[in-house]
């Protein structure tokens, strides 16, 4: 709501008030972490009192409380105040998990390890969401946006440096360091490839397309349906014809190839991304105004500086857009492809449902999420740099 | 000069021009007009090959269009069409620097050019030079477009309704512009339109087109006089054509010169229009008009008896 139309800040912000409600009531009745003697053992619950007592339970509260009061009568002035509490907040949860070790695990408790409990999560995940709102209130450019996570994640890896010692998500990671490098690198190159090349691929079928009508329905009925076979019975099709290439093809076997492992998860990835990549492209090459088209050729532009110079600079927001989602959604199928043994962070998951050892899933989905948000926001802004350039 | 002989384009079934012979010289404006889908954007691509021809010939300065390389062709002429076809991802003064550009023109004269064009065109360079086509308004785009076709000085002008879609404010005001361009510059003009007042105002020669063929062409006046059949008589005007013709006749070439004794009454200029002159005898109920030079002295009388007499004009 800007100043000149709500000049008071009359009308209450409804969806920050109930976002703060929430919060309030999940911090007060959910557990805030859980402490376990070991890894085997599940853990015990601890509320918001038990970690702070009565004065430091109230002394956490009193940010959302104020924050409340702000969205009560949002001006502009007071959406930045509140915006700044919601990042502030955000930097002392690892604080507050880290005073929880402290007063509740005893240090002749070196197996002790502490999970992070519902209270948490649920206000993690609720100020996350004012934050969005306010950004959006505020109109923040997308960039400014992702640059208020950074104090939070600073104040993260500070106390994850000392005091969150017995936290077991750091305990699982440390146990697996090397694994879970490795399973990041993994999961990116699977990504990064699938993208390039279904984005080569798809800019052919796509050139394909418009030159040739015949092309045109073919290819979308066809990519149209790739894309309803889920996902496992895709890698699962794959399985059968890779394993028989890799028999008989020695140069395919020498390279990797087999019917499971990083070829077939790799093409099934190829395979989703095309569709969103070919759409797109076609839709952004085919939509540029003729009229356009029309004068660079009457001006006497050869073919290639058309493309080069109108068509591709037009069409390269809505391309980038279909790399944008096409990245995103690889991002998350590409945890799927460790069920056939691709490797990549899909690996923790399943591994940690086996064990029911939800630590471990987390370790697995937490950097996937926030992969996907940052290539989300990162093509996003480019895509809406490109397109301002070309329409402002 | 441009010539077309025994020119036609088919596509497919239709045949979308039919053996027309136009010669157009040099420094003359033709204006192109017909039905709707009577050929006349065709007949103009045809010129600079964004459409091949199908049989004849056309020869610009007498060669042949088909010895030349197509953008060779094509950065020999302007071109300006109705929806200016303006880059939108590019300045406005990048889009007019186009063709010269292309040419590889330093970059030195091709910003002189611009500068020139734009000022010519009432585009103050600080004003519009960095601006993007969708800041400008209809007819600041259509100035553009027609800057960016002469940007490189062809000898040629193709313009496919450039003043479409405009105000008639705004569109009399760029006809004129482009007619003291044409004076000044001498270009070969091909012009195509659907407002006939238009194309009666600045054509040197008249070109009726209907299903591909030429019905006839000539000076708008002798046409107007002259119509080869009913189709042309009834699209010069049909029933206003003798408004049209007295659209197109001065105040100073119908008045009688003025004796010894200056008349009261209304003045009208000499340069103005004959139906000009009419319209007002109608509003100010009056029979004779006191015509005056550029100082405003009395030089002569219009009675309506003269007005609508004898053809006085070749
Ligand atoms: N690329 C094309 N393919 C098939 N037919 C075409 C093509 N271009 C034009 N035509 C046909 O040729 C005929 C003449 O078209 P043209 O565009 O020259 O008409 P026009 O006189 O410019 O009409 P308008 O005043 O509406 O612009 C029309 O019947 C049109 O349908
Ligand atoms: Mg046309």
């Amino acid at each position: 709501m800007s100043d000149a139309l709500n000049p008071g800040g009359a009308r209450p912000n409804v969806v920050l008030l109930s976002l703060g409600l929430a919060g309030l009531l999940a911090w007060v009745v959910f557990d805030a972490v859980s402490v376990a003697p070991n890894r085997i053992v599940s853990g015990q619950g601890h509320g918001a009192w038990d970690v702070a007592g009565w004065p430091g339970l109230v002394a956490s509260l009193a940010p959302m409380l104020a924050m409340l009061a702000l969205a009560w009568r949002p001006s502009r002035r007071h959406l930045r105040l509140a915006l700044g509490l919601v990042v502030a907040m955000l930097a002392a949860l690892p604080a507050w998990l880290a005073l929880a070790a402290a007063r509740l695990i005893e240090s002749e408790m070196p197996q002790a390890r502490l999970g992070i409990g519902a209270g948490v999560w649920v206000a993690l995940f609720l100020l996350l969401l004012a934050m969005v709102e306010l950004r959006t209130r505020l109109a923040l450019p997308r960039l400014l946006g992702g640059a208020l996570l950074l104090p939070p994640l600073m104040s993260l890896a500070v106390w994850l440096a000392s005091g969150l010692e017995p936290l077991a998500l750091r305990q699982e990671l440390l146990a697996r360091r090397d694994g879970f490098i490795a399973a990041i690198g993994e999961h990116l190159l699977l990504v990064g490839a699938a993208v390039a090349i279904s984005l080569l691929l798809g800019v052919a079928i796509a050139l394909a397309m418009r030159r040739w009508v015949r092309c045109r329905t073919l290819g979308f009925a066809l990519l149209n349906s790739l894309q309803t076979i889920p996902s496992l019975a895709l890698f699962g099709l794959l399985l059968a014809p890779l394993a028989w290439l890799a028999a008989h093809v020695e140069w395919l076997a020498a390279l990797g190839v087999s019917g499971i492992g990083w070829a077939p998860a790799l093409l099934a990835l190829v395979g989703y991304s095309l569709l969103p990549m070919v759409r797109n492209t076609f839709v952004a090459l085919d939509e540029v105004d003729t009229g356009v088209i029309d004068a660079a050729r009457g001006m006497g532009m050869s073919r290639g500086q058309i493309f080069r110079q109108v068509r591709l600079p037009l069409a390269a927001p809505v391309i980038l857009e279909g790399i944008r989602i096409t990245t995103v959604q690889a991002i998350g199928l590409a945890a799927v492809a460790a069920l056939i043994g691709a490797g990549g962070l899909g690996t923790f998951i399943f591994q940690g449902l086996g064990q029911a050892a939800m630590d471990m899933v987390l370790l697995g989905a937490l950097p996937i999420l926030v992969m996907a948000l940052v290539a989300d926001a990162l093509l996003g802004a480019l895509s809406d740099r490109l397109r301002q350039g070309a329409a402002s | 000069m441009i010539e077309l002989i025994g020119v036609s384009k088919r596509f497919g079934q239709t045949t979308a021009v039919d053996d027309i012979s136009l010669r157009m010289a040099p420094g003359e404006l033709s204006v192109l007009v017909g039905t709707s889908g009577c050929g006349k954007s065709t007949t103009l691509r045809m010129i600079n090959r964004l459409i091949e021809h199908s049989d004849g010939e056309i020869h610009i300065d007498g060669q042949q269009i088909r010895g030349f390389r197509e953008e060779t062709l094509r950065r020999r002429m302007g071109y300006a069409i109705q929806s200016t076809g303006l880059f939108p991802h590019w300045t406005v003064a990048r889009n007019i620097g186009l063709v010269p550009r292309l040419l590889k023109w330093p970059a030195s004269r091709i910003h002189a050019r611009v500068e020139s064009l734009m000022t010519m065109l009432g585009l103050p360079m600080d004003e519009f030079a960095d601006k993007m086509p969708r800041q400008l308004s209809g007819g600041q785009a259509q100035r553009v477009g027609v800057a960016r076709a002469l940007a490189a000085d062809p000898d040629i002008l193709l313009m496919d309704e450039p003043f479409g879609a405009l105000d008639p404010i705004t569109r009399e005001t760029l006809q004129h512009e482009l007619r003291e361009l044409q004076a000044r510059l001498q270009k070969t003009i091909v012009f195509v339109t659907h407002d006939m007042d238009e194309a009666l105002r600045l054509a040197d020669r008249l070109v009726v087109m209907d299903q591909g063929r030429i019905r006839q062409q000539g000076h708008p006046l002798a046409l107007l006089r002259e119509p080869a059949d009913g189709f042309v008589a009834s699209l010069l005007g049909g029933e206003d054509r003798g408004l049209k013709e007295a659209a197109l006749l001065t105040v100073g070439e119908r008045m009688m010169p003025l004796g010894a004794k200056p008349l009261p009454g209304e003045r009208i200029s000499r340069h103005a229009t004959l139906r000009e002159a009419l319209s007002m005898m109608l509003w100010r109920h009056a029979e004779r008009l006191v015509v005056i030079d550029d100082q405003g002295m009395a030089i002569g009388e219009l009675s309506l008896r003269r007005l609508v007499g004898a053809r006085s004009h070749e």
